[in-house]
């Protein structure tokens, strides 16, 4: 899929160093577009949205908020911890506002897996469709998150 | 065939080093937008600079800091002032980061509105007092398994004049990734009285760009470049019994006000509760205890969340809202000074405002 000038320039500040140390794109060559573009996917073929994923991860962060950075049980099977250390980042698509860097940990005890997210994240995922290059050391795949986080799906 | 190719080779080269010529003049000519003037909060300051270069640089040459974490490159969307006059049309660089409230105040991203013509705009009074420090490392020391304390030496100039509670920003050199400087904020944990230093408590954050060059690359002897002081966070003139509520880097600043009260032998009654998750996380317990004998009516409060069994933890356990409900009983006179995490500090304002201590008296630093 062609990419527009604009993504172009949001992919730039998605470089190591711009905005953090590791940068958002890992070693993932593939045009922003076409990275988002195959995550859809994979979201599509299990049948549920990034609109989906967004409302579990932010209903265990504001869940887990409760226990000022340590872990709490929630619905019985899940352990949430959410942290918060200093500083803000901006979003390399922009936009007003900054970001917090608060880390929300999901264990899911059924499973046996854990998952660890950002606000950033949520943001991109929410109004993007971005869950990092492959390679980011901080991507989070779709999969993994629709699983531990039990994600509905669409009948 | 070939004289036609050969003309048209030839005419297109013409056509080219007539262009290139073009922009030299242009850039020589237009670009030359000669001596302009800023004027700085209706007259307050006035600067003479050349025009051309981007507002947050030109002030920073004439030594007024407009803190950016950035480092002028527009994707931090920090160095905001309001341009009052001269600015020129937004930017689609700079609307990303400007609301529809700020838009309508003028107020610009400083490091993409360029210098063209004279310019008028406002600033905080407190910036003017902010200077750059070119500093020595002297001693950098492990608080915890991922807090480590860093000492900064002053040289140029070689005194800072600053308030308890107070942040610089430090300035991260290129390295690794990393190819031009940024700048990250940091609370001083060393008091005022001690103007020839600046001491910085900062915690490893994975993937930070400053936490890991701290951490992984800054060493004793190095050089730093600092810019402050900043902020609103410091003791305020009053009678009023105090609560001090922090945790983990959020130590920082309420040491410095600590230290300052003890220098100033305070008779402020103090109460500092400080929330960590288990024993590894705890740092200057030794120190505090000392500022309990020196400062008259102080006490430290450290509060385990989660104490290991190894801990052999026999102080308060529990959620540091939980542990200054229990320990506080009435806090209608007190004011309270909070640093952490917004998550608990918003946690904690809830608590001190049932506990009677005004919204107005809750001052607080969050991360």
């Amino acid at each position: 899929m062609k990419q527009t000038p604009e993504y172009d320039r949001i992919q730039a500040q998605m470089q190591k160093g711009v905005i953090t140390l590791d940068g958002f794109l890992g070693d993932d060559s593939r045009k922003l577009v076409d990275i988002i573009v195959a995550d859809t996917l994979t979201v599509h073929k299990r049948r549920t949205t990034h609109e989906a994923i967004v409302e579990r991860m932010e209903h265990f962060k504001n869940l887990g908020l409760k226990g000022l950075g340590n872990f709490i049980t929630l619905d019985e099977h899940f352990e949430v911890k959410v942290e918060t250390v200093r500083g803000l980042l901006p979003s390399p698509f922009g936009g007003p506002g900054m970001y917090g860097k608060t880390n929300t940990t999901v264990h899911n005890k059924r499973l046996g897996r854990t998952i660890t997210y950002t606000d950033l994240h949520i943001h991109f995922i929410r109004d993007h469709g971005f869950y990092e290059g492959i390679g980011s050391p901080f991507r989070l795949e779709p999969d993994a998150l629709i699983e531990i986080l039990e994600v509905g799906t669409e009948e | 065939m070939l004289i036609t190719l050969l003309v048209s080779i030839a005419v297109i080269s013409l056509i080219s080093v007539f262009l290139s010529l073009l922009m030299v003049i242009a850039d020589a000519t237009i670009g030359n937008y000669g001596v302009v003037k800023i004027t700085i909060n209706e007259g307050i300051r006035d600067l003479e600079v050349l025009g051309g270069q981007p507002l947050l640089r030109s002030l920073q040459q004439e030594g007024i800091f407009i803190p950016s974490a950035c480092g002028g490159r527009g994707s931090c969307g920090l160095c905001k002032v309001k341009v009052v006059e001269g600015g020129g049309e937004y930017l689609p660089t700079e609307l990303p980061f400007i609301s529809e409230e700020e838009r309508a105040q003028q107020i610009r991203l400083s490091c993409q509105v360029k210098v063209k013509n004279d310019i008028a705009i406002e600033i905080p009074e407190e910036l003017f007092y902010v200077k750059e420090f070119s500093t020595t490392v002297e001693k950098i020391r492990n608080l915890t398994h991922d807090i480590k304390e860093v000492t900064l030496r002053l040289i140029d100039p070689g005194e800072i004049t600053i308030k308890a509670g107070q942040y610089i920003q430090f300035v991260v050199p290129e390295y690794e990734d990393l190819d031009e400087e940024v700048y990250r904020a940091y609370s001083v944990a060393s008091p005022p009285g001690d103007a020839t230093h600046v001491e910085l408590e900062i915690r490893l954050v994975p993937g930070g760009i400053c936490t890991t060059y701290v951490h992984e690359h800054l060493k004793e002897g190095d050089t730093v470049t600092i810019n402050g002081p900043y902020g609103d966070f410091y003791l305020r003139e009053s009678d009023a019994p105090i609560i001090f509520i922090a945790g983990g880097s959020g130590m920082a600043p309420i040491k410095s006000i600590l230290l300052d009260m003890e220098k100033n032998a305070n008779p402020r009654s103090a109460q500092y509760f400080f929330g960590a998750r288990s024993k590894r996380d705890l740092f200057l317990l030794d120190e505090m205890k000392a500022l309990e004998s020196s400062i008259p009516n102080f006490s430290f409060v450290p509060a385990l969340s989660e104490p290991l069994g190894e801990d052999n933890w026999e102080g308060e356990v529990g959620l540091i809202t939980d542990v200054v409900r229990k320990n506080v009983s009435d806090a209608q006179a007190s004011e309270a000074y909070l640093c952490g995490s917004p998550g608990m500090i918003d946690a904690c304002i809830k608590v001190l405002t049932d506990l009677g201590v005004s919204e107005d008296r809750i001052f607080y630093d969050k991360f």
